[in-house]
């Protein structure tokens, strides 16, 4: 029999001054209960690989009606929605309806790519996509010089956080758009390519992928702490061989059946139509669940899991990483601190 | 035994008010048998905080799949009660 790994009180591990101050800051945002809305089923521009684009989401008719987003946005606060996710296909073709949104929810991200402006008083955050260098990008979303022009659109404006999706042909383009942000000032995150279903083309990870990931992700956080948001924990979750499901158990209402708190009770995936379909309802439909570890899913999946982590104080900071991490990159005006764990720790199995 | 889950009862109400914050309610006015999530407004990160606070105060594990079923104060103390009993 092996010694025993020693263990620690929820207690003695919130102790650690540092921990708790971590604890104490992040846990004042556990009133967040989200939902996302497809807004438009418009986009500018059309990538490989969208999640949008695929299943049938995309043929859900749209609802252009500004009365009819705001009576929706009523009942979602109603029934306990605090936050809101405006995402497919591009929600900035369609800022009356977004406004709609922000007035009766004022917390929230629209994930946009960035072509268009979103008008300032729309005080979300704001994801951009970055889906490698502008060579790239004309490559795979058909369209010329995206990061000059998303720099322009959000220069100095503090809404934008830069989201980097890693695929295995952009690795090594994710030095230099990052170092292009930090000269500007701007804020990345980073996010990975999940196939959608049935996807079987040559942006789907491999293994060997995963670990250069892994690797340039650990590189540009250690090089640009001050413009990455991201942890030594968040590389480690979302650059596994195992996807975020298999290794956190996803809660999301498409593979989580209990009706019963949090996630599977609480959210819901509206379609252009503003109708929603349990079946179908995640942060990223139509992915493939098993490949997934979209930045998106990690944001909740994750976050839920405390339980878990709450083992010693060094998994428990990683956890608070992630949480400090998500919190930052998803709420406007959430200041991210230094991380607490900067090793690669494993993550926990349920208990 | 209606004197030990009595006892757990008020010292879990107890947690729940101190991590929750509640107010206008003490442990012996909270009523054991209000739905958490329903009529408390709990959802699962407070849920966990909660379950944290009594593996240190029980030394109980809580498993994650058992969260869903502990939707009252009542069902919670005879979780912890049948946990510490041995008969789970």
């Amino acid at each position: 029999m092996s010694a025993g790994k020693k263990i620690y009180k929820f207690s003695d591990i919130i102790a650690d001054p540092a921990i708790r101050e971590r604890w104490e800051k992040v846990r004042r945002y556990f009133f967040l209960r989200e939902s996302t809305y497809d807004m438009s089923n418009r986009c500018n521009i059309r990538c490989e690989g969208c999640y949008y684009f695929t299943g049938e989401k995309q043929f859900a008719a749209e609802n252009s009606d500004e009365k009819s987003w705001r009576q929706l946005l009523q009942s979602e606060k109603k029934r306990g929605i605090t936050f809101v996710v405006l995402a497919g296909a591009e929600p900035s073709l369609v800022p009356a309806l977004c406004r709609a949104c922000y007035d009766v929810i004022p917390l929230g991200t629209i994930a946009s790519n960035g072509l268009k402006p979103i008008p300032e008083e729309i005080d979300y955050q704001i994801h951009i996509s970055v889906w490698g260098n502008d060579e790239t990008s004309l490559a795979i979303r058909r369209a010329p010089d995206m990061l000059a022009r998303q720099m322009e659109n959000y220069r100095d404006d503090g809404r934008a956080i830069f989201v980097y999706t890693f695929t295995p042909e952009n690795i090594d383009e994710a030095r230099g758009v990052t170092r292009m942000l930090a000269d500007y000032g701007q804020k990345i995150t980073f996010n990975m390519f999940s196939a959608p279903v049935g996807y079987s083309g040559h942006l789907r990870h491999t293994g060997k992928s995963l670990e250069k990931t892994r690797q340039v992700m650990g590189e540009l956080l250690f090089e640009y702490p001050q413009t990455v948001l991201f942890s030594p924990y968040n590389i480690v979750a979302h650059t596994n061989e195992r996807g975020l499901h298999d290794l956190f158990s996803c809660s999301y209402p498409r593979m989580n059946p209990s009706t019963d708190i949090g996630l599977g009770r609480s959210f819901r995936q509206y379609r252009t139509d503003l109708q929603w379909d349990r079946a179908a309802a995640c942060c990223v439909p139509d992915t493939d669940c098993d490949d997934c570890r979209h930045y998106a899913a990690g944001s909740a999946v994750v976050t839920a899991r405390m339980y878990r982590h709450a083992t010693d104080p060094e998994t428990f900071s990683a956890w608070l990483d992630y949480v400090d991490t998500y919190l930052a990159v998803w709420v406007r005006g959430y200041q991210k601190g230094s991380n607490l764990c900067n090793t690669f720790i494993n993550p926990p199995s349920s208990i | 035994m209606t004197n030990d889950i009595n006892k757990t009862i008020t010292r879990i109400a107890e947690i729940i008010i101190n991590e929750l914050k509640l107010e206008d309610i003490t442990p012996e006015t909270f009523d054991a048998d209000l739905d958490l999530v329903d009529e408390v407004g709990i959802d699962s990160m407070d849920l966990a905080t909660v379950v944290l606070v009594l593996r240190d105060e029980y030394g109980v594990r809580i498993d994650e799949d058992d969260y869903p079923k502990l939707t009252t104060v009542r069902i919670i103390a005879g979780y912890i009660n049948d946990k510490l009993s041995g008969s789970e």
